[in-house]
């Protein structure tokens, strides 16, 4: 999802709302495989994903005169994600990694959660997601480097190990230290409503 | 509970008795619990799966765009098309009820003759109880003799046609280039003294097509259309959808790829307008689709706004007919 917001958004923005087409590839382009990564998260079926993130693209495509800003176009998107998901684990159709059919449960109601605690209007998107870009250029330069080679560019802890010449051990702690950092700052962003349920539960 | 291992559920690498752990410690207080959907948040919105998008969009994302995007355009058609069906039903209903400037009469003059007035139509009754439905500016007349048998008569315009069955006694109709020669029958005739052609459809029955000289030149059958030009005094028959020449007498009007200059001169008929068309290229479009002639003239030109490539302008001129510009 983290790109830096340019005259080029600006641009294949205008030109995606004026029914472009080519327009609308390359934002499928910039913003395909961070819907799939999104969704397979709380789903963990890379088919599903796909096919969940395609339908996104296309109600997009069909809504593309309700959508206000350059913004507007990741908000949609995840936010159409955020409710497939939730569609998704609460007709149990997500197929159980786990013998323990318990922990299938627990997984999906923890998924579930998570999913609420988004909100993606646009407004409150684009703050998240400069707070996002913001944390990551803020991280020391080796954890930075070892973040994005991980969760942007998929590679393996293990490749990143070898190209930065460092040990195996010392990735996981630098993007342990990356997620951490980021997490902190989402704090900000969790709603209180979610954290008044999460009280109930415990108490 | 280590953030390694926090990440390691969250990446999907820990085993079964490790997530059981991990859930223990979420559920064991709200601190944890909120700490780990931190993590989660963090971890989702920075993924991003190894696919490749431009695959998928050539393969799967031009197709399903384009499918979508024909229903949806379906749909509407669909929806355009029930609101047109509504439109003319409703037509269909009032009409019966509110007959645009016709009347019925019955004619029992020996001479008689009938000038229907622009924008109007006319049905008669012959004394024979032929009956003919006249179309606007059409000039129709018959001799003393028609009670005494001779079942001729005259038309200059458009005129449908049911005649009354009698085997001893022929119907004809005269035209300026043609006469027909009918043997119980119902037809439509079209012969305007300001157009080239005379053009007849038979709908049912059996109709002779005859030369002012009484010479037959053929006999129609149902569903055939004769018309004839007199500048080349080419006769052509062909066979035809009778109701797009019959539907005026219902106020519904088809056009099959007119002209626009055709359909003006028409319009001037129906409505008693005049029509001026500077640009020759709008003169010679050709125009497909149906029109209610009983509306009112804005509406219709309206119609003919939305559905071709035609601006109009009204200007109302006192004692003469209105002047209508297309452009």
């Amino acid at each position: 999802m983290l790109t830096e917001p340019s005259a080029l958004d600006e641009f294949l923005f205008l030109q995606f709302k004026s029914g472009n087409e080519s327009a609308f590839e390359q934002l499928f382009k910039a913003h395909y495989n961070p819907i799939v990564g999104f969704c397979n998260q709380f789903i963990s079926d890379h088919d599903k994903s796909a096919s969940l993130a395609q339908e996104a693209f296309i109600n997009l495509w069909m809504n593309r005169s309700k959508i206000q800003s350059p913004n507007g176009i990741k908000s949609f998107l995840y936010t159409f994600a955020k409710s497939s998901c939730l569609n998704f684990i609460r007709h149990q159709k997500v197929v159980s990694k786990y013998e323990d059919r318990h922990l299938q449960a627990m997984e999906g109601k923890l998924n579930s959660e998570v999913l609420d605690s988004f909100d993606f209007d646009a407004l409150e998107f684009s703050e998240m997601e400069e707070l996002i870009y913001r944390s990551i250029s803020e991280l020391p330069e080796k954890c930075r480097q070892v973040f994005m080679a991980s969760r942007f560019e998929g590679k393996k802890n293990k490749e990143i190990a070898d190209e930065l010449q460092i040990s195996v051990k010392s990735v996981e702690a630098n993007i342990t230290r990356a997620l951490k950092t980021l997490s902190v700052k989402l704090g900000e962003y969790l709603p209180a409503v979610l954290v008044q349920m999460i009280m109930h539960y415990m108490s | 509970m280590e953030y390694a291992q926090i990440i390691k559920y969250i990446a999907g690498e820990a085993s079964e008795e490790e997530v059981r752990a991990i859930f223990q410690w979420i559920e064991s207080s709200s601190d944890n619990k909120e700490e780990f959907v931190k993590l989660k948040k963090a971890y989702a919105l920075t993924s991003k799966s190894a696919d490749n998008a431009q695959h998928v969009w050539n393969d799967v994302m031009i197709r399903r765009i384009h499918r979508k995007e024909n229903l949806r355009r379906l749909y509407t058609y669909t929806r355009y098309a029930a609101i047109i069906v509504l439109f003319f039903a409703l037509g269909m209903v009032f009409q019966n009820q509110l007959r645009f400037g016709k009347s019925a009469e019955t004619v029992y003059a020996s001479n008689m003759s009938i000038d229907v007035p622009l924008g109007q139509m006319s049905d008669l009754t012959l004394p024979d109880g032929t009956t003919v439905q006249l179309n606007s500016g059409s000039h129709f007349a018959y001799t003393g003799n028609f009670a005494a048998g001779d079942r001729t008569v005259e038309l200059q315009g458009e005129a449908f046609f049911e005649v009354a069955k009698d085997a001893n006694h022929p119907f004809t109709v005269k035209t300026k280039s043609l006469d027909f020669k009918v043997y119980g029958t119902s037809f439509n005739i079209q012969a305007y003294e300001d157009e080239k052609e005379v053009n007849t459809t038979l709908v049912e029955g059996s109709l002779g097509v005859l030369s002012k000289t009484g010479k037959e030149f053929t006999r129609l059958v149902p569903g055939e259309n004769v018309k004839y030009n007199d500048d080349s005094k080419e006769l052509v028959v062909k066979n035809v959808n009778t109701d797009l020449y019959t539907s005026w007498q219902k106020g519904l009007i088809t056009f099959r790829n007119e002209k626009l200059q055709d359909i003006a001169k028409k319009m001037e008929r129906w409505y008693n307008v005049e029509i001026k068309i500077e640009d020759q290229e709008l003169a010679d479009e050709l125009y497909f689709g149906t029109i209610m002639k009983n509306k009112p003239i804005d509406q219709i030109l309206e119609v003919f706004r939305m559905t071709s490539s035609l601006q109009y302008r009204i200007l109302p001129r006192p004692g003469e007919p209105t002047l209508i510009y297309w452009e």
